[in-house]
C-alpha cells in the first residue's frame, strides 16, 4: 500500500465518521411519527366532517350545507399532506383508492346535468345513478341497493365493473354530494348543489333526498373508518411503521420513492400538466369544490415537510426530528442545499397559484385555452416539481442506496402486479 | 448474488466507456430527424389530398405514427419542453376527451384551424397524431360537420404536428444533445452516470408502456377484455406499433449494454424472442384479446416483454450503476 492510499483511507474514515451522527433509524422514526400525526389529523378532521354532515342531514339548511362544505375543505388540509406516503409504502398505496380515488364518473352516484357524457366505451355504468336506482344489474349480477350501506359502497359499487372511474366512496364522492357538478366550465364558480337536495318531504329537490342522505352518511362513515385504520398502521406496533423500520436502506428508499413519484408522475404530470394541456376543468383534482389550488399546495408541502422532518399539526404543535435532510447534509451538503432550495421554489410557485385564486382567477380559469397568465402560473409549479425530482433522484446515489433500489419495486419483481 | 459482484465494478468499468454519445448519434438524433421528415411529409400530403379514404394520406399517417413510436420512450428534454410530446401524442385517452373536443371544434367551426398560433392553444386532446386518427378513421368524427371544415382541421393538425416534431428535432440538435454530452456540476446532468440513468429510464419507460399500455390496456382481464383500448385500433396499427416500439427499444438496450458483450447477447435474444412472438400474431388491432386462442398469443407477447423488463432491471441497471429513478408513469 502506498502512502497515498493510506492517506486516502484515513480521509475516508474521517469522512465516514460524521456520517454516523444522524442515525438512519432515527430518520425513519421521524418519518413514521409524521405519518402517524398526519393520518391522526386527517382522522380528527374527518370526524368533524361527519358531525357536520349529520347536522346537515338532521337539519338541512343553507347554513348546515355551508358548514359541511367548510368541514370538508378543512379535512383536505392534513390529508393532502399524507399523499407523499403513498407511492413508497405499499400499505398506503393499496388502500389509497378507497379514500382519494379520482377522477370519477359522478353519474354513477347521483343525478347529473344533461351535458354529462353518459355511458362511455370505457365505462358502461358512468350514469348508473345509484341514488335514484334501488335495484340494478351490475356486470351481470342483480344488485339490491334498497339500503345504502358502507359495505354496499366499498364492496359492490367502488370500482364497479373493474373501472377506476367508478368511484363510489372517499373524499371526492363526498365532495360531489356536497357541491354537485361544477357546470361553470372554464368560468369561475364551484358546484352549486342546493341544500334542498337534503330536504325531506315536499321540499326535496332532484328526488330521492332520503337515499342521497343515506349515501352521504355511508360514504362519510367509510372515510372515518378507513382513516382510523390507516392511523393505526402508523402507530407503535402498526404494520406500516414496522414495514418502514424493518430495513434501514429500504425504509430510506420508501421515503425517496414517495417524494419523487408524487412530485413527478402524479402531481406535475397527471394532476397539473395534463389538466392544463387538455383545457379541461374536470381535470381539476378537487373539481366540484374548486379547491384544487389548495390540494396542489398541500401535496407539495407534504413532500417538503417529509424531507425536512418537521410537520406542523392542526393544533399548532410542531413535530420535528432527525430528517432525511440532516442525513443528506452530512454526506453531500451541496445536494441538501440544492434540494431545499428547489422545494422552496416549488412551494413559492404553488403559493402563487393560491394567491391568484384569492385575487379572483379561479383554477378552472387558469386551465382555459389562451389564458397565458394561468398557464404560466401552473407551468411554474410543474417545472418546480420536475426540477425537484431531479434532485430527489440524486439522493439515491448520495445515500449509497443504489443497490437496494433495484429491488423492492413491485413493478419489477412482479410486473403483473401494477395492473391489478 | 450477481448484482453484489458486479456492483462495485461499475465506476471502473464505465469511466472509460461513453455510451451516451453513441446513443445520441445512433438512436436519438436519427429518430427525431425521421420524425421531423415523416410529419412534414404527412403535412404536405394533407395539403395536397384531403380525402380521408386516400391511400397515400393514410400511408403518410402510418409512417408518421411509426416514426413517433420509435422515439416515444424519449419523453424528456425536448419532448417535455413546451409540452411538445404531449401535444403530438395524447394517449391513452382514458376519458374519451379526443372525440369530445374534436366534435366541439367541428360543430363550432372553431376558427383556430386557420391560424397556427391559435391552433397551438387548442386542447392537446384535439391535436397530434391520435386526434388525426379519429379524423381519418372514426366513423362518427370523419363524417361530422362539413367536409370543408374537417379538411381544414386535418391540415391544421398535420401542420401543427410537423411544427412540433421540427421543434423537437431542432432542440435536440441545437441544445439538448450538447447538454447530455457534457455533464458536469451545476448542469442538468451532473455526471455521465446521470446521462446514462436518463437513457436507462427511457428504456424502462418504453418497455413499461409496451407491456402495460399497448398490451395491458386491451388485454384488460380475462373476464373483461378491452380491445377498444388498443392503441390506434381504428387505423389498424396496434400490433405494428408494438413491433416498432420493441425494435427501437432493442436498439437502445444494445447501445446501453455495449460494454458487455454477454449482456448484449442476452438482451438481443430476449428482444428477438418477443419480436418473433409478435410476428406470429395475425391480429393487427388486437381484437383477439376477447377469444381464448387469440388472447393466449397476446398474453405470451406481454410475458416476453416482461421478461425483457426483468433483465433490464436486474442485469442492465447494475451494470450501468444507475438506479431506476422516476418516470412519468409513476403515480396512478
Amino acid at each position: 500500500m502506498t502512502p497515498q492510499t493510506l492517506v486516502a483511507s484515513a480521509l475516508t474514515l474521517l469522512c465516514a465518521a460524521p456520517a454516523l451522527a444522524t442515525d438512519r433509524a432515527a430518520v425513519l422514526v421521524t418519518y413514521a411519527n409524521i405519518a402517524e400525526a398526519k393520518y391522526q389529523d386527517s382522522l380528527v378532521t374527518s370526524r368533524a366532517l361527519q358531525v357536520a354532515i349529520n347536522d346537515l342531514i338532521s337539519k338541512p339548511s343553507e347554513a348546515s350545507l355551508a358548514a359541511a362544505r367548510e368541514a370538508w375543505l378543512a379535512a383536505r388540509i392534513p390529508y393532502q399532506q399524507t399523499e407523499v406516503y403513498r407511492f413508497g409504502n405499499p400499505i398506503v398505496d393499496d388502500w389509497e383508492g378507497r379514500v382519494n380515488a379520482w377522477p370519477l364518473d359522478e353519474g354513477l352516484i347521483d343525478y347529473v346535468d344533461a351535458s354529462y357524457a353518459g355511458p362511455t366505451d370505457d365505462n358502461l355504468y358512468a350514469s348508473l345513478n345509484v341514488i335514484a336506482t334501488p335495484q340494478f344489474e351490475l356486470s351481470g349480477t342483480q344488485v339490491d341497493a334498497t339500503s345504502i350501506t358502507p359495505t354496499l359502497l366499498s364492496d359492490t359499487l367502488h370500482e364497479a365493473d373493474g373501472v377506476d372511474a367508478n368511484v363510489a366512496a372517499g373524499y371526492h364522492a363526498i365532495e360531489f354530494l356536497l357541491w354537485g357538478q361544477d357546470l361553470n366550465g372554464n368560468g369561475p364558480g364551484a358546484g352549486n348543489r342546493p341544500w334542498t337536495d337534503y330536504a325531506q318531504g315536499t321540499d326535496c329537490t332532484n328526488g330521492n333526498c332520503d337515499r342521497r342522505a343515506a349515501y352521504l352518511q355511508a360514504a362519510t362513515t367509510l372515510l372515518v373508518d378507513d382513516l382510523e385504520w390507516m392511523a393505526a398502521q402508523w402507530a407503535r406496533g402498526g404494520a406500516a411503521r414496522a414495514a418502514v423500520m424493518a430495513d434501514e436502506a429500504a425504509g430510506l428508499i420508501a421515503i425517496v420513492t414517495g417524494m419523487g413519484s408524487l412530485s413527478y408522475g402524479e402531481q406535475a404530470g397527471e394532476r397539473m400538466r395534463l389538466g392544463l394541456l387538455l383545457n379541461d376543468p374536470e381535470e381539476e383534482h378537487d373539481c366540484f369544490s374548486d379547491n384544487t389550488h389548495n390540494s396542489h399546495y398541500y401535496d407539495g408541502l407534504g413532500v417538503q415537510n417529509v424531507y425536512l422532518g418537521r410537520y406542523q399539526r392542526l393544533n399548532g404543535d410542531v413535530l420535528a426530528g432527525p430528517s432525511l435532510s440532516d442525513l443528506v447534509a452530512e454526506t453531500d451538503p451541496g445536494l441538501d442545499a440544492e434540494l431545499r432550495s428547489k422545494l422552496d421554489t416549488t412551494m413559492a410557485a404553488l403559493e402563487a397559484i393560491r394567491t391568484a385564486v384569492k385575487g379572483g382567477m379561479a383554477y378552472d380559469q387558469m386551465l382555459a385555452r389562451g389564458n397565458a397568465e394561468g398557464e404560466a402560473l401552473i407551468m411554474a409549479g410543474v417545472e418546480g416539481l420536475i426540477d425537484q425530482t431531479r434532485s430527489i433522484q440524486r439522493l439515491v446515489p448520495a445515500l449509497g442506496l443504489d443497490e437496494i433500489s433495484f429491488e423492492g419495486s413491485e413493478s419489477l419483481d412482479n410486473p403483473g402486479a401494477v395492473f391489478q | 448474488m450477481i448484482r453484489m459482484l458486479l456492483f462495485p465494478l461499475f465506476l471502473a468499468g464505465m469511466a472509460a466507456a461513453d455510451p451516451g454519445n453513441d446513443i445520441l448519434d445512433a438512436h436519438v438524433l436519427p429518430g427525431f430527424d425521421r420524425l421531423e421528415a415523416q410529419t412534414q411529409a404527412l403535412s404536405a400530403m394533407a395539403d395536397a389530398e384531403c380525402d380521408t379514404a386516400s391511400a397515400p394520406l393514410r400511408g403518410a399517417f402510418a409512417d408518421a405514427v411509426k416514426a413517433w413510436t420509435t422515439v416515444s420512450h424519449l419523453r424528456f428534454g425536448p419532448s417535455e419542453a413546451e409540452n411538445r410530446g404531449f401535444a403530438l401524442a395524447f394517449w391513452p385517452d382514458n376519458r374519451g376527451m379526443t372525440p369530445k373536443v374534436l366534435m366541439g371544434l367541428i360543430l363550432a367551426r372553431d376558427q383556430a384551424v386557420s391560424d397556427s398560433t391559435a391552433f397551438a392553444q387548442v386542447s392537446i386532446a384535439a391535436r397530434g397524431l391520435y386526434a388525426l386518427e379519429y379524423l381519418l378513421f372514426d366513423d362518427r368524427i370523419a363524417t361530422a360537420g362539413t367536409a370543408e371544415y374537417r379538411c381544414a382541421l386535418i391540415r391544421a393538425i398535420a401542420a401543427d404536428g410537423a411544427r412540433l416534431a421540427g421543434d423537437m428535432a431542432t432542440d435536440w440538435h441545437d441544445r439538448y444533445a450538447a447538454l447530455m454530452r457534457s455533464p458536469g456540476p451545476g448542469g442538468t446532468y451532473q455526471s455521465e452516470a446521470e446521462v446514462l440513468q436518463e437513457f436507462f429510464k427511457a428504456l424502462r419507460t418504453g418497455l413499461q408502456m409496451t407491456a402495460e399500455l399497448r398490451l395491458g390496456r386491451p388485454l384488460g382481464t380475462y373476464d373483461k377484455p378491452r380491445s377498444l383500448r388498443a392503441e390506434m385500433w381504428r387505423s389498424g396499427l396496434s400490433l405494428d406499433l408494438i413491433r416498432a416500439s420493441l425494435g427501437s427499444q432493442r436498439e437502445l438496450a444494445l447501445l446501453l449494454a455495449k460494454e458487455d458483450t454477454d449482456l448484449q447477447m442476452e438482451l438481443a435474444a430476449k428482444f428477438d424472442l418477443a419480436l418473433e412472438t409478435a410476428s406470429r400474431i395475425d391480429d393487427p388491432t388486437l381484437v383477439g384479446v376477447a377469444n381464448p386462442s387469440g388472447r393466449v398469443r397476446i398474453e405470451a407477447l406481454q410475458q416476453r416483454v416482461n421478461e425483457i423488463r426483468e433483465a433490464v432491471a436486474k442485469d442492465l441497471g447494475p451494470k450501468l450503476g444507475v438506479s431506476a429513478g422516476f418516470n412519468s408513469l409513476d403515480g396512478d
